[in-house]
């Protein structure tokens, strides 16, 4: 669904994205894992429209998305949940959800309730808290309502930039398992980016490990797991 | 005692003017995030239009309607033109230093400032004029005795208020209102959320626009029209919004109530001269005791 | 390390002064070229220049936007008319002198400035260009309200006539204007280059890591008030000579010339500052000399150099925010 091929992103002279090509599959979790500055971020913002790449392409069903603005990248289907502040702390827990959904109002009225709904179902704590300001949620909750957010703009693929950030091991787990759920039931794509390569790893049905922005490795997530001398090398572990 | 009703009345009146002001402020404050220099500028040049209507023989309503109109189409012509362009300025190396980032905007809307009064004083020579009011200005009569309030009064504070509560519930309860909020606190996810900052931005324009052309509209019967008379206002009324909290349209209404009773109190019972230091001393009372205004919450101080 | 801080400090002064030279030099060739009315015209931008480096230093270097310069540039007139006419000091004496109310002025300014950012600032500051006029027609037996006092530049002095022989008035407005535009020159040159200059630039661009650094930078903000005070107080004080200083003399609007010179120019050098200075001085009349054949109404000529500066303005910052002097300008900033 989502193609990317030859992509180069540079921030002036920096070059943080050398010529990466891959996929992400279709209802399955493609998940972008290596050591800190390997481009993962950037890879992501390049696609939601936040970055604009200085050459390579990235079609989406077919479709050219680079230089699309990325208001209208949401509405072709791709969300993003950025890494670190992805909630506005100064809205509420229930207007921060309802960002996400204000562009589907004119067409799909009667479906926003049933989608905000299905996000409370999905994080309970998210509607017990549903009037609070969202700097009161604890890091956990934040990212939980940032991935509301994000899902409640019915994408069909899920760009998520480093969930486990600064959480728990506990939360972490919760989350990537709800969104583990939430994938394989709707079949939801998703591209997770992790440094934490092992959870990922564990959820994933693909991995690519990228380094210094290149590919060093697009493999099935279980090959990748049992790849003891590739994690030593640029996993650390 | 006569003094003291006197100077009540006029706090009010004035102060639900000022109140306009600042809320058009804080419209853009909170839609935009910048302060809008020129808003009087926009108010004195869509009165000025309103008065070349009813001097031509349309009636003071048409006028009225024609002035907000207008004054929010200013606004967006703004947004789109200058403003726009200037916050989709990267590469420049001059912003990459946070004040200059700050500061240019300001300086965009002194210039917008500018430009408007010099083209009103082209089209329209800066000689002053009158401006109707659709209300009587002479204070009510009971048991004998005139009141310092006139029914022009009420229909001022009327209006502010009706303005008030029709921008909380726009804001808190709209969907433009939350992406306008979204926008402003937050750029990046409100794009990530779909939400198309550019129209968001330009629309807070817009309503600031109608705003000021109202505060416009409504104290140019009190003074006359010529292209500096509202410069005063603004001053008054980014005070206010200071005051109340740059990011609270309930504290921009209070900030304008308080300040038009300074004033009005200082006018009636110490002299005119003093009214500017009084607003600085206000003004600079706030920045040191509570910078972020009566009502405004913690962030209302980010930049 | 003393040494080195020491020769540094001397190469500055050198390039400073040879600048300085360089400017007079010029400053001099061109305007024996002028006619009286550009001569009185060039003396207007050499004062304006002062105020405009004013800016230069509060907004292009520390990064701090005031509105308010005008007022200080009051403050510096007022005082040089009151010790001219209450003390009979010669302007030589009472322009200097005036420069420590300047300095104080700044310094109550900075105190109360030195928290706030953008917009706050800049509000707070067009609030006290509005302020401190009204002082003026307040305290009336002192400041004479509106009618102000009138002061000039006097005549030469006899050593002055007996080595040049007789100036004309506006040779002498130019003589006057000139070695105080020329100090003022001097010193912004060296701060500019200095590790002063380079400790406000990093407070501009980024207080946190400036903080990080340990550049105090609440009491440097407050110094950058001080300084460039001095300076629209000078030019303040020199400008009320050109006849009268009252309220009318400094009003919101030349606050608002200043900036729009600055902008212009080139916020961030004393090249931008002149070029803008010489841009907003001289505006009207290039106006009237493309414009002259064309029959203009009263009332579009009165307003038309207004409304070019203002789109000017709009169009630098919109288009290129660093001016003039920016475009080429890469190295120094």
């Amino acid at each position: 669904m989502l193609k990317i091929d030859n992509l180069v992103t540079r921030f002036g002279s920096v070059v943080a994205i050398d010529g990466i090509s891959m996929q992400a599959q279709e209802s399955k979790i493609t998940t972008v894992i290596g050591a800190n500055g390997a481009g993962k971020s950037t890879l992501l913002r390049t696609i939601s429209g936040l970055e604009h790449p200085s050459s390579g392409s990235i079609t989406w069903k077919g479709q050219s998305i680079i230089g699309k603005r990325p208001e209208d990248i949401v509405r072709l289907g791709i969300a993003h949940v950025p890494e670190g502040h992805a909630v506005i702390s100064e809205l509420s827990v229930e207007e921060n959800i309802s960002m996400g959904s204000l562009f589907r109002r004119r067409k799909f009225k009667s479906d926003i309730t049933t989608a905000i709904d299905e996000m409370y179902a999905l994080f309970p704590r998210l509607k017990e808290r549903r009037k609070q300001l969202a700097g009161t949620l604890s890091g956990g909750e934040r990212q939980m309502l940032a991935i509301s957010r994000a899902l409640v703009s019915r994408p069909q693929l899920l760009l998520l930039d480093e969930p486990s950030l600064g959480l728990a091991p506990l939360v972490v787990e919760q989350i990537i398992d709800s969104v583990n759920i939430l994938c394989r039931s709707t079949g939801l794509s998703v591209l997770l980016v992790e440094q934490n390569a092992n959870t990922a790893l564990g959820v994933a049905d693909h991995g690519v490990l990228l380094a210094l922005g290149k590919v060093v490795a697009d493999r099935p997530a279980s090959e990748l797991k049992a790849d003891a001398k590739l994690r030593a090398a640029y996993l650390g572990y | 005692m006569n003094t003291f009703l006197a100077a009540l009345s006029l706090g009010t009146s004035r102060g639900a003017i000022f109140a306009l002001v600042a809320l058009g402020l804080v419209i853009v404050w909170r839609g935009a995030g910048i302060v809008n220099f020129a808003q009087m500028g926009q108010a004195m040049f869509s009165t000025y239009i309103a008065s070349t209507l009813i001097t031509n023989g349309y009636s003071y309503w048409i006028a009225f309607f024609v002035a907000l109109l207008s004054g929010a189409a200013l606004g967006a012509l703004l947004d789109i033109f200058i403003m726009r362009p200037l916050s989709n300025k990267k590469q420049s190396e001059l912003l990459s230093s946070e004040s200059m980032r700050a500061a240019v905007p300001v300086i965009a809307s002194l210039g917008i400032l500018g430009a408007l009064q010099a083209l009103a004083g082209i089209i329209w020579a800066a000689e002053e004029r009158g401006f109707p009011s659709p209300a009587k200005q002479e204070g009510f009569t009971v048991a004998g005795n005139v009141l310092p309030f006139t029914s022009f009064d009420v229909f001022v504070v009327s209006i502010v208020t009706v303005a008030l509560i029709l921008t909380t519930l726009f804001f808190t309860k709209t969907s433009i209102g939350l992406a306008m909020r979204a926008t402003a606190l937050n750029q990046e996810v409100a794009k990530l959320s779909g939400i198309r900052t550019n129209r968001t931005r330009t629309i807070s324009w817009a309503i600031s626009g109608a705003a000021s052309s109202l505060a416009g509209l409504l104290i140019t019967p009190t003074s006359n029209l010529s292209p500096n008379t509202l410069d005063l206002v603004l001053i008054v009324g980014f005070t206010a919004a200071v005051v109340g909290g740059l990011d609270s349209p309930v504290g921009a209404v209070l900030g304008g109530f308080i300040l038009g009773m300074v004033i009005s109190f200082v006018t009636f019972y110490d002299t005119p001269e003093d009214v500017f230091l009084a607003i600085l001393a206000v003004l600079l009372a706030v920045l040191i005791i509570r910078p972020r205004g009566i009502l405004g919450s913690k962030d209302a101080r980010r930049v | 390390m003393r040494a080195v801080s020491n020769l540094k400090v001397k190469s500055i002064a050198r390039t400073s002064l040879i600048r300085t030279l360089i400017f007079t030099a010029l400053i001099l060739i061109v305007g024996a070229q002028f006619d009286a009315y550009n001569q009185a015209q060039l003396a207007v931008v050499l004062i304006l220049f002062i105020g405009v480096l004013s800016i230069t230093l509060l907004t292009g270097i520390s990064g701090q936007l005031s509105l308010g310069q005008g007022a200080l540039m009051a403050v510096g007139g007022y005082s040089t008319a009151l010790l001219i006419t209450n003390y009979t000091l010669s302007l030589w004496v009472a322009v200097p002198l005036s420069i420590i109310t300047s300095a104080i002025a700044g310094l109550l300014l900075g105190v109360a400035a030195a928290r706030l950012r953008g917009p706050y600032l800049a509000g707070t500051t067009l609030v006290i260009a509005l302020a401190i006029p009204t002082i003026a027609n307040r305290f009336m037996s002192v400041f004479k309200g509106d009618e102000g006092l009138q002061v000039d530049v006097g005549y030469p002095p006899q050593w002055f006539t007996t080595v040049f022989g007789e100036p004309t008035y506006e040779q002498w407005q130019l003589y006057v204007a000139l070695p105080f535009a020329a100090v003022a020159l001097f010193f912004a040159s060296n701060i500019l280059l200095s590790r002063t200059g380079r400790m406000w630039r990093s407070i501009r661009d980024n207080e946190s890591a400036a903080s990080l650094a340990g550049v105090n930078f609440s009491r440097q903000k407050i110094y950058v008030f001080i300084i460039s005070s001095t300076f629209a107080g000078l030019s303040g004080a020199l400008y009320g000579l050109r006849g009268l200083v009252g309220p009318s003399v400094y009003p919101v609007s030349l606050s608002l010339l200043l900036l729009t010179a600055a902008v212009l120019g080139g916020i961030r050098s004393i090249t931008g500052a002149f070029i803008g200075t010489v841009i907003v001085v001289f505006l009207p009349d290039w106006i009237e000399l493309i414009l002259g054949n064309f029959e203009l109404s009263e009332q579009v000529s009165n307003f038309l150099p207004a409304l070019i500066s203002s789109l000017l303005l709009i169009l630098t910052v919109v288009i290129n925010p660093a001016g003039v002097a920016g475009v080429k300008l890469h190295k120094h900033k």
